[in-house]
């Protein structure tokens, strides 16, 4: 039995409401340093919103747990964001500064040295289109840049949201080598993704959102599974 | 204290730099601004005397009214991942709060800096003696306006009657810098100390100031 | 309706209608004539808007330190019957000042200039809180609207005396400024009056907004529908049918 401070997240029939409708039910989970966790479910089912709790953004409404030793619902887990990483939908850098620009910015917000901007743009493979905009990019270079953004102060808990939509081979080599450097840290991996085919190689545990409830699986298709769409969901 | 100014500083320089690259300000706003200047006397009547009396009234009426688009642009607003980028880097709301206030003061001035000569050149107004008592309030009303701006942007964020709620909510706020504003030109016509006005521009600015630091990080709450 | 409300509403209409009687009992003005009983409407109909804009940013600082949804209600209620009061306030404002002053619109009134500036601030408020959904959002997101709004009225006001001061505009016609005894007791009595208005008005107000949480309570606690389930498999075998 792992020891309890080796628990990066626990939470305990956390629910997560808006206005009226329950997004989230009665979660419960926990996730320990080194491990690449997945979470899947139907469109609409609450992972995004199960990650945002994660990343503190979202307070729920019911339930306990800690983040990162923070108790949730506190209040006391923005304190905890710095060591929180998160890959959206959509990149979080703003279009009309260039690659370089957009990464010194990240570094010198969180009290990064700017060199390690341009390692890490070399490190994902930009280094030739720093000075590119990031408007002038293409998805999958976007996708690349926001990566690097995580990478620039290497967080404990990386919370990546569909994080193979939209891109190549490489890139989502990219991804997974990134969750690999983070788990190898002792830190922790959460993977949101519809696409279990894509997430069952890395991840140590999936868990499948199902009414707003978690349930762990082994990664085997089950009835649900087989009733709802894998690839190309909207 | 020095992280709070670093981020400030980082933030707003981060919006002058984006602003530079759209040109928003510069391309747009500025003449916009110019043609309502024009379009007034069409209205009002062309009578050089009438247009000498009311020209410098009506330029610190376009500053007030058209500088909202400048605090309301499209590139200080941020969409919800930049948001939420700043928010998982800690950033402080009350530096963030600054930061676009300071880069929207900085725009506000170039927009009065850059109507100045187009006021001067289709309105004549009388010239006062002191003019840099003029060109302090300007920057206190550029100051006012960016602050009451970032306010009602923060209200209005990511709501989609944003760029007419938003504008709503700070034109009638903004009534004490235009009393401010214009009087203290008035003054200085009358041959009075303008110390009242100027007084009353640096109270605004200051209760303001007070307001953003307050309800930064409120706003910023989950 | 409660009891209660009951009275407060029968209660009301009695000293709306005992205001009515002494407004018309008052004596006319020297100068003003019979016009001077709009400001038995006036008068009171102001004073209730700075009282319901004062209460309402109480209760916006009172939600700010203890996120009570009943202070955001408070808040939302006495603005909304604020807003009501205040147009009442400009309306009469203006009828009176049209014979009297010989103007709809005083420019040396800096209590009619704050007035018009509040009207529309809380036209905005009131806006705001129609354009959020999330309860949370909207009630943070007032709360702070409701602070700096009411506290820009004393800066809207002196602002506006400084101008007025300084740059005098044309003589205009005042009421006696030595009031008569039954007209300051008319006026006394409808600005109780209205202020039981104020107090029944914001009551019904909540009693609407409690109705409304009730409401969502009683849905919250039977099956809740969740976010996932108005999300179904596509099947595209009805358009083959079709």
């Amino acid at each position: 039995m792992l020891a309890v401070n080796s628990r990066i997240v626990e939470l305990q029939g956390v629910g997560v409401r808006f206005g009226t409708v329950d997004v989230l039910k009665n979660v419960s989970l926990d996730i320990c340093r080194g491990e690449i966790v997945g979470v899947t479910g139907a469109n609409g089912s609450g992972k995004t919103t199960l990650l945002r709790v994660l990343a503190t953004l979202i307070r729920p409404h019911s339930g306990q747990g800690q983040i990162l030793g923070k108790p949730i619902g506190s209040g006391e887990t923005a304190a905890v964001r710095g060591r929180i990483g998160l890959l959206g939908h959509t990149a979080a850098l703003y279009p009309e500064l260039t690659l370089a620009e957009n990464l010194r910015f990240a570094s010198r917000m969180t009290g990064v040295d700017e060199a390690r901007a341009d390692l890490v743009l070399a490190a994902v493979g930009l280094q030739g289109a720093s000075d590119r905009r990031l408007d002038q990019c293409s998805n999958g270079m976007q996708r690349r840049a926001d990566i690097a953004r995580l990478l620039v102060s290497m967080p404990e808990l990386l919370l990546l949201d569909e994080p193979h939509a939209g891109l190549d081979r490489a890139a989502a080599d990219l991804v997974e080598a990134a969750a690999r450097e983070v788990a190898g840290r002792n830190g922790a991996v959460v993977i949101v993704s519809h696409d279990t085919h894509l997430m069952q190689p890395l991840v140590d545990r999936m868990w499948r959102i199902d009414e707003g409830e978690l349930h762990q699986t082994n990664g085997a298709m089950g009835e649900s599974d087989k009733r709802t769409p894998q690839k190309g969901a909207t | 204290m020095n992280r709070f100014w670093l981020q400030a500083a980082e933030v707003a320089r981060k919006d002058l730099l984006i602003e530079g690259r759209a040109g928003e300000v510069l391309h747009i706003t500025i003449p916009f601004g110019a043609v309502a200047l024009l379009l007034l006397p069409l209205a009002v009547g062309t009578d050089l005397t009438l247009l000498e009396n009311i020209g410098a009234g009506l330029y610190w009426v376009i500053v007030l009214l058209f500088g909202m688009l400048v605090a309301f642009r499209q590139t200080a607003d941020e969409g919800p991942a930049q948001r939420d980028m700043l928010a998982m880097m800690m950033v402080d709301p009350v530096a963030r709060f600054a930061g676009k206030a300071g880069a929207t003061a900085a725009l506000l001035a170039l927009f009065e800096a850059a109507l100045l000569p187009v006021v001067v050149v289709l309105y004549d107004p009388v010239p006062v003696g002191g003019w840099g008592w003029v060109v302090v309030a300007g920057l206190l009303v550029a100051v006012g306006m960016a602050m009451i701006g970032t306010l009602a942007a923060s209200v209005t964020a990511g709501l989609r009657t944003r760029n007419t709620l938003a504008p709503l909510l700070v034109a009638p706020l903004s009534l004490p810098l235009l009393v401010g504003a214009t009087q203290v030109y008035n003054s200085l016509l009358g041959g009075d100390s303008p110390f009242v006005f100027l007084t009353l521009l640096v109270a605004v600015d200051l209760g303001l100031a007070i307001v953003g630091v307050l309800t930064a990080p409120i706003m910023e709450e989950t | 309706m409660t009891r209660f409300e009951k009275s407060g509403l029968w209660g009301a209409l009695a000293l709306l209608t005992a205001g009515a009687v002494v407004a018309v009992w008052s004596p006319p003005d020297a100068i003003q004539g019979d016009y001077v009983r709009i400001m038995f409407v006036h008068v009171p109909s102001a004073w209730l808007a700075f009282l319901a804009f004062g209460v309402a940013m109480a209760a916006s600082i009172t939600w700010l330190v203890k996120r009570s949804p009943t202070a955001d209600a408070v808040a939302a209620s006495s603005v909304s019957v604020g807003v009501f009061f205040t147009a009442l306030a400009l309306l009469t404002g203006m009828i009176w000042g049209r014979p009297v002053w010989g103007t709809f619109w005083d420019w040396g009134d800096a209590r009619m200039m704050t007035t018009a500036v509040m009207f529309f601030v809380y036209l905005g408020y009131l806006a705001l809180r129609r354009a959020i959904d999330d309860p949370l959002q909207r009630a943070r997101r007032s709360a702070v609207l409701g602070v700096v709004a009411f506290a820009q009225v004393p800066i809207v006001h002196f602002s506006v005396v400084w101008w007025r001061t300084l740059h005098q505009g044309p003589t205009i016609v005042r009421p006696d400024p030595t009031i008569d005894g039954r007209m300051l007791a008319a006026l006394l009595v409808n600005l109780f009056t209205f202020t039981v208005i104020y107090v029944v008005l914001v009551l019904f107000r909540l009693r609407l907004s409690s109705a409304e949480e009730s409401l969502r309570a009683r849905m919250l606690s039977a099956e809740n529908p969740l976010a996932g389930s108005a999300v179904a498999s596509p099947d595209l075998e009805v358009l083959r049918n079709a």
